[in-house]
């Protein structure tokens, strides 16, 4: 069974999440050190096992059984035996020990490598860091740039529904430098949840009051997936990631593009959109050069809503789920209106009014203020690369 | 100590129902008879096994009607038979009814049935507090479910209801309320049963019966009898906690207030992980007497599968961390936990192979029950195995939480626990019934069940090593979960099947009873002491308490090996066998009141709930139910005994010494 089942995902193609097809150097060590060695093991054991059961039931199995039959030898035990195989089992566990010992620095050491990344004209060494933060239900990835912090930091601050303002904030989407290790820092602002990018590496939960530290490296550019794998509440299956790795050339573009506020626009629809966004979004949402001086957090019991500035430049919305763009390129708006129409229709929320909102509520928009919000969200941000929007199309 | 009886003994003329005078209780003393009522009164430890074990298989269909509707609901990508949120207390009911409401009173009723056979006794130590801790289950099993109606749905929160979902802010249904309440009145019964039977197994002992002739089962199910003393306490004190979180605002739980949500997991698996191993060792203890009577051998290294279940139960205490790899505890902890992890697989092992070296050279004869044991011991030995692989913690961090684990721990629960138990239940069918069930049915209950088990839990490997997580009410299309989540639900169906050919059997087996011969004290050839005496059992157990010279006492007096080595019988069963003639024997007289007290509980549960005056009224129930049942004779002075003063006299002492509850 497990053999069989090794087969089988190595082989799979289309399995976007498959743990047996890692993408970058620490997932690859965690595989071909850790997972595979002790799933040979655990095969030739159950081999024998089975071999041995096999056996025995053919040998000795008494067809006919008719009353009073003969008596077997009778067999109490046999110390030496017994001493035997549970010294083999102790050297088998021994070798897996070895395994487990071997492999654990590669998901939990940490290297010290830095890149220059220019971020408002000013070039800073910064050691990829991401810290990323659980909310219900969709992940919130924040970029510090010009005020480092790191895990110790955090920790002394503590609160995750207080974090200190970064250089990016985004959601859905994690982008990362290739061939470089990115530390991540994971905390949650309401329940546990679980990173994971099975490519990139394992998982490791988000916890409230706890900073706990993470890492992942891809080593080519791609788009990998991710879900959130702690039970989460009500719509935990529909709270998935994806982790966008880009060339170190193009991520300092992303980080050009993706650090600035957003743009006021020009087209009416799309200014009307903004009327819109003003009146009702901005109890939730923020938009950098919108809202941030009268911002207070979101009416929310995580206090947090997606970061909508560069709403558009993530091929991916309402915590992962669902698809900005379509397989040609062009603006998703089947599943942009269905999302401002009715959430709930595409992932249960918990909006009873009187009690503490966790998702995104009906907000009863009519079809006219549903145009113009679309056309003025589709404006914010730099539309993706083709690739990545052709990668996120997973049918 | 063991019940001193003079023996041969008569029953006196209280046989026939007669209600005595009760000035301090409410009831009139019941004296036993043949109608319903006298299944309230009961403290005869096999109609008590009898009451765990229909209640469990009650809840067994519960757990499986839920079982079915996850299936069907993960059966194609973007499933729309349940709601996401309906689907969560499906998914959370489905684990909490099928390990406390199934596996664990299926287990207490084998322990309750067997237990005092396999050791010569007449009963439990404390019959009374045997019957408390059955009503008091049944009580806390009801409240339990009644959440779907009362409570707003079930909870919602899965059965290891981490903190900080369970709070009130993100679970605002009653069901957690219900789960936190229901849980430690389950856990009361449990407790109480589980000091029962260690001062039975302790004290009970027929003459001669040292710890190390004691059957296997009786071990296995001792040694769980003493994880779940120490394992209780632990998760009553999380649940008391959460209840008073979510119902008296206390902050035990709120990071807010600057909580730690990793204590309750903590609480949680010092619990939880013990319980896997109370769900297994009573399997383990049942595959240990039916290989070696089907195979004509005796256990291979008794001593050895004793220890190593001792050993597990020890070193059981020592993993609870590996369900808490990627919680971010630190690598150091990470690593101790792994290693310990990784250990308790050689006792597992050890017994593994004592099973098959019983089996060799043997001559297997496959009845339903030896095919279930077998069964056992090979989807064991799977789940085993997957164990071992993420026992390595930095693989775990692929696997945890993914459906590699929901494969996991589904073979070593239903390919470990449950089919062991239904090999138990074919094996003694005989003994508990006075028939047997239907073999012919019974094989196509094992091989259905078996294909089932295989199409449904074999597929969910792949599936968690594709990357499929576990708990999500449906998954899109695309990532390749299709073929396999189909192939699951085929195989949850087949599973459906094979219980309802179960049921069938039972109906079927009862209805031809009568035209088929009975299958007398000893229809497999057996070893222990409960096949000397009569199937049914009579309600004295046994005629004299049988003086115990050795291992496989029964197997023993039937038969002796010669000079040269060969197995000669000596006696038939026809004259070894107790007759279940013997009269005027000496037993616990019923009573109401360990009912009465259980009522009280879940009065208490609904009251902390919706109402405190309701609660008031449970509490004084349950208070006023104790002190009678304190003022209340250990036996009805004017019952039964009047002709035996001496007896009487005698049997009093020893029952007050042991049944002061």
């Amino acid at each position: 069974m497990l053999l069989s089942a090794a087969v089988v995902t190595g082989c799979a193609s289309d399995a976007e999440l498959d743990t047996f097809a890692p993408q970058g150097p620490i997932a690859r060590e965690l595989h071909s050190r850790g997972v595979l060695p002790v799933f040979w093991i655990a095969a030739v054991v159950f081999v024998g096992i089975t071999i041995a059961m096999v056996w025995l039931i053919w040998k000795n199995r008494v067809k006919n059984y008719d009353g009073d039959d003969e008596w077997p030898a009778q067999t109490h035990g046999h110390v030496p035996l017994e001493v035997g195989w549970t010294v083999g089992f102790l050297v088998t566990m021994v070798a897996v020990a070895g395994i487990m010992l071997w492999s654990l620095p590669t998901v939990d050491a940490t290297e010290d490598n830095t890149m220059v990344v220019t971020v408002d004209d000013h070039s800073v060494s910064w050691e990829p860091t991401v810290v990323v933060v659980g909310n219900q239900w969709w992940w919130e990835f924040r970029y510090y740039f010009s005020d480092q912090v790191d895990l110790a930091a955090l920790r002394a601050h503590g609160d995750a529904k207080t974090l200190p303002p970064a250089d990016i904030v985004t959601s859905g989407q994690m982008v990362i430098p290739t061939g470089e290790e990115v530390e991540l820092i994971l905390t949650s602002r309401d329940v546990i949840h679980s990173f994971w990018i099975p490519a990139l590496n394992g998982k490791r939960d988000a916890v409230p009051n706890r900073f706990s530290p993470w890492k992942i490296e891809a080593s080519d550019p791609g788009f990998y997936f991710g879900q959130c794998t702690e039970f989460c509440g009500l719509s935990h299956s529909r709270m998935r990631m994806q982790a966008v790795a880009l060339s170190p050339a193009d991520f300092q573009a992303w980080v050009d593009s993706t650090s600035a506020d957003a743009v006021e626009p020009t087209d009416p629809e799309a200014l009307a959109g903004l009327e819109v966004f003003s009146g009702i979004c901005t109890s939730c949402h923020l938009i950098e050069g919108v809202n941030d001086d009268v911002y207070e957090g979101a009416d929310q019991a995580s206090g947090a809503a997606p970061n909508l500035t560069h709403f558009a430049s993530r091929s991916t919305f309402a915590g992962g789920i669902l698809n900005t763009y379509n397989a040609d390129g062009s603006l998703n708006r089947t599943d942009l209106e269905a999302w401002l129409r009715d959430p709930n229709a595409l992932k249960e929320n918990y909006t009873v009014p009187g009690e503490q909102y966790r998702g995104m509520p009906d907000l009863d928009l009519s079809e006219q203020q549903i145009d113009d919000l679309v056309a003025y969200l589709s404006g914010l941000g730099a539309k993706p690369a083709g690739w990545i929007i052709e990668a996120t199309q997973v049918e | 100590m063991a019940i001193v009886e003079k023996t041969p003994l008569e029953l006196g003329p209280g046989d026939s129902v007669r209600y005595a005078e009760r000035p301090l209780g409410v009831f009139t003393r019941p004296q036993g008879g043949r109608g319903w009522r006298d299944w309230l009164s009961t403290v005869d430890h096999k109609r008590i096994g009898i009451l765990y074990g229909v209640s469990a298989m009650f809840f067994f269909l519960v757990g499986g009607v839920e079982a079915l509707l996850i299936r069907l609901q993960l059966a194609a990508p973007e499933g729309s038979v349940l709601s996401a949120d309906v689907y969560n207390q499906v998914y959370t009911m489905h684990g909490v009814t099928m390990v406390f409401l199934f596996i664990m009173p299926l287990a207490a009723a084998f322990a309750n049935y067997f237990i005092p056979l396999q050791i010569g006794a007449r009963d439990v130590a404390f019959p009374r507090l045997n019957a408390l801790s059955f009503w008091i289950w049944l009580s806390g099993a009801i409240f339990l479910n009644t959440s779907w109606m009362v409570g707003g749905g079930g909870a919602d929160c899965g059965w290891f209801c981490y903190s900080t979902n369970s709070g009130v802010a993100f679970s605002p249904s009653h069901g957690v309320d219900f789960y936190a309440i229901g849980l430690q009145i389950l856990g009361i019964a449990s407790l109480v049963s589980s000091v029962n039977l260690i001062v039975t197994c302790l004290n009970m002992r027929a003459p001669g019966m040292t710890l190390m002739r004691m059957p296997v089962l009786t071990w296995m199910l001792l040694i769980t009898q003493f994880l779940l003393l120490f394992a209780l306490p632990v998760i009553t004190v999380a649940l008391f906690l959460l209840m008073f979180d979510r119902l008296f605002d206390a902050q035990f739980f709120n990071p807010d207030a600057g909580a730690d949500p990793l204590l309750w997991q903590h609480l949680f698996w010092i619990f939880g992980h013990p319980e896997v191993y109370i769900i297994i060792l009573p399997a383990f203890g049942v595959v240990s007497e039916v290989i070696p009577t089907f195979s004509r051998k005796p256990l291979f290294g008794y001593e050895f599968m004793v220890f190593s279940g001792i050993a597990i139960g020890f070193m059981g205490w020592g993993v609870w961390t590996h369900h808490m790899f990627v919680s971010g505890i630190g690598p150091i902890s990470v690593a101790a936990f792994s290693l310990s992890t990784m250990f308790i697989a050689v006792p597992t092992g050890v017994k593994v192979l004592n099973w098959l070296a019983t089996m060799w050279g043997g001559k297997l004869r496959f009845t339903v029950a030896m095919k279930f044991a077998v069964a056992t011991v090979a989807m064991f030995t799977i789940g085993g195995l997957s164990g071992v692989t993420h026992s390595v913690a930095p693989a775990d961090t692929q696997q945890t939480d993914t459906y590699y684990i929901v494969a996991h721990f589904h073979y070593v629960i239903f390919g470990g626990g449950v089919l062991g138990l239904f090999a138990g239940l074919y094996f003694w069918w005989p003994k508990v019934w006075g028939h047997f069930l239907n073999e012919r049915l019974g094989n196509w209950h094992f091989w259905i069940m078996l294909v089932g088990f295989n199409l449904t839990f074999g597929p969910m490997h792949i599936l968690g090593l594709q990357g499929m997580s576990r708990r999500i009410d449906t998954y899109a299309r695309g990532y390749g979960f299709e073929f396999w989540n189909m192939a699951a639900t085929v195989g949850s169906l087949l599973i459906a099947v094979a219980v309802a050919i179960f049921l069938w059997n039972v109906v079927k087996s009862k209805r031809d009873a009568p035209h088929l011969p009975p299958p007398g004290p000893d229809p497999w050839d057996g070893r222990t002491l409960e096949w000397s005496i009569p199937s049914p059992v009579p309600v004295h157990n046994f005629d004299t308490v049988p003086q115990v010279h050795g291992r496989d006492e029964w197997w023993h007096t039937k038969y002796a090996e010669n000079d040269e080595g060969k197995v000669v019988r000596v006696a038939t069963v026809e004259e070894a066998a107790q007759t279940g003639e013997a009269t005027g024997v000496h037993l616990p007289s019923p009573s109401f009141w360990p009912l009465a007290v259980a009522i009280g509980l879940p009065l208490i549960g609904y009251g902390l709930i919706f109402n405190l005056w309701l609660a008031l009224i449970g509490a004084l129930l349950t208070i006023a139910s104790l002190y009678s049942w304190a003022l209340e004779p250990v036996d009805d002075p004017d019952a039964a005994h009047d002709h035996h003063e001496e007896d009487h006299q005698e049997a009093q002492e020893a029952d007050n010494d042991g049944d002061e509850q």
